[in-house]
């Protein structure tokens, strides 16, 4: 839901982007280590334990054989991602790792299961790496979320447009992985609200009958029949992925190029982290080498 | 032919959609999936995938390989030949099912509200092979239309939270195979125990749009033993309804 946040970790591990990581909500997750493992959280900040000792994010550490993690308290944002330098082993399904609990992909980790993790490099070394403040996500951004109008924003009024624009809206606690659910002001319909079931992009924003905008998520159905106003630019897809019920969101509509331009510019900040990663992680290669000598 | 179609408009910053004509037919549907091959066929750098519906053709493609210009004049490009292009021969998928009882909840809902017999409500419902539309919503469900409108019955006032997958059902001229437990307000008549969906194979569901579906009423127990066979044995050529 976070997918920054998820490559992040990965990268800090020095993993490939998409290596199998954890994903987990709120609070209340413990793991213990059944063998030295080194990881990396990022993400939400669930208020991670590491034994008795506040642990590290957005850093890479060592745990050894017994230690327990543990993610007592959310304090900002919606989901942590626990990445391990190897990623988790499980099972390949249509050329994803990833967990889709509707279609029988995948599973969610149950209390007293275990998890394999792959076999990595252990040339590579155990030096600690962390990601710079200033490239770390900002849970408190109150700006309002961007989107781009269509397909189907000629079903509503000016003045419904005009409602979606300039309210503000609160997410509801029926969201989901498929689906944040909004309450705010109902927005007019010109006509429908049905349409004839057509594709849904992610990040569709559709209007039922009731006028409450709905954001479609990453698990969200690949077609339906609601009219959509309006579709999400895929710059704040992460960040309405760690907003929580009950969080305000507003709207703005910006153009194509505008949100194509920012996303080059996220990507552009993306490699700068890479770029950074790269270098830190060859220097305290050095280092270690020549501790040894010495 | 109407000049104002295809209506196409690009949507987020990565994808563009085709309308044809508003309606819900086989004839406009064969567009939208014409389309949808001869764009897969063709194919660009940076596409990324393509979805037919009943009407309409979603274009996925990677913002920074392909703009949207290129790939809209690609879109017209395939859209001017469209008659030339030629599908994939429509297969019938005769599909063994059991009709009422635990099986089939609505089945006397249906019955009351058309004024037919079970029976009769059940040989109309199962002499029709319908035809796919496309796949969607989730697990790639089949969109299947063509229900008589002796069997014209809405949706349920209230959808219901779980439906079993092999739900056979339908309302309006509309029907489906639930390939798992989902949510619905359709009316369930029947259910098979053929496997309709299966994530480990690829791909995960035989069904392509332009096949017919037929759900074959069967005994509850020949249909729980066709469960242990594979969707591909009950892939037959397609002879016209």
């Amino acid at each position: 839901m976070d997918q920054r946040s998820f490559v992040i970790g990965n990268l800090l591990l020095r993993n490939p982007d998409n290596a199998t990581a954890l994903e987990t909500t709120l609070q209340g997750l413990k793991l213990q280590a059944l063998a030295r493992v080194t990881i990396c959280i990022t993400g939400a900040d669930l208020d991670p334990w590491l034994n008795d000792q506040p642990a590290h994010q957005w850093t890479t550490f060592t745990m050894k054989e017994h230690d327990i993690l543990h993610f007592k308290k959310r304090k900002k944002g919606l989901r942590a991602y626990v990445a391990v330098q190897g990623g988790f082993d499980v099972p390949e399904v249509l050329g994803s790792r990833s967990t889709f609990v509707r279609g029988r992909i995948g599973s969610i980790l149950r209390g007293g299961g275990s998890l394999r993790i792959c076999t990595f490099d252990s040339e590579v070394p155990e030096n600690i790496l962390t990601l710079p403040q200033e490239y770390r996500p900002d849970f408190n951004r109150i700006d309002p979320i961007r989107l781009l109008m269509g397909p189907q924003e000629d079903y509503f009024t000016p003045r419904g447009i005009a409602t979606l624009l300039n309210s503000t809206y609160r997410i509801s606690p029926q969201s989901d992985r498929q689906a944040c659910r909004t309450d705010g002001p109902t927005i007019e319909i010109a006509k429908g609200p049905g349409i004839i079931s057509d594709p849904i992009p992610l990040g569709g924003v559709q209007v039922p009958g009731d006028g409450k905008p709905i954001i479609l998520l990453r698990d969200a159905q690949v077609t339906g029949g609601y009219a959509k106003i309006a579709t999400l630019a895929r710059v704040d897809m992460d960040r309405l992925g760690q907003m929580i019920p009950g969080d305000e969101i507003r709207f703005r509509r910006i153009s194509r190029e505008t949100a194509i331009d920012l996303l080059m510019e996220e990507e552009r900040r993306f490699e700068e982290v890479r770029g950074l990663l790269k270098a830190k992680a060859h220097i305290s290669c050095l280092r270690v080498r020549e501790e040894r000598i010495t | 032919m109407d000049e104002k179609y295809p209506i196409i408009k690009p949507v987020g910053e990565d994808s563009i959609l085709v309308e044809y004509e508003a309606e819900v037919s086989p004839e406009i549907n064969l567009k939208a999936r014409q389309l949808a091959f001869g764009l897969e066929q063709g194919s660009f750098p940076g596409l990324k995938e393509v979805i037919s519906t009943y009407r309409a053709v979603m274009v996925y493609f990677e913002p920074f390989r392909a703009d949207v210009d290129t790939v809209q004049g690609f879109i017209k490009q395939v859209n001017a030949n469209l008659v030339e292009i030629e599908l994939p021969a429509p297969r019938l998928f005769r599909i063994p099912t059991a009709y009422g009882g635990t099986h089939g909840p609505d089945l006397n809902r249906v019955a009351e509200h058309t004024g037919l017999a079970p029976d009769e409500v059940i040989r109309f419902f199962s002499a029709q092979a319908y035809l796919v539309y496309f796949l969607g919503f989730i697990c790639g469900l089949a969109y299947m239309g063509g229900v008589p409108e002796a069997l014209d019955v809405p949706r349920l006032s209230s959808p219901r939270a779980s439906v079993p997958g092999g739900s056979v059902g339908f309302s309006g001229p509309q029907a489906n195979i639930l390939p798992v437990d989902s949510p619905s307000g359709f009316n369930y008549i029947g259910r098979t125990f053929v496997t309709m969906y299966d994530p480990h194979e690829f791909p995960p569901t035989l069904i392509r749009p332009g096949d017919y579906i037929q759900c074959q009423a069967v005994s509850d127990q020949e249909a729980r033993l066709a469960g242990e066979r594979h969707l591909g044995e009950f892939i037959e050529s397609f002879q016209g309804n």
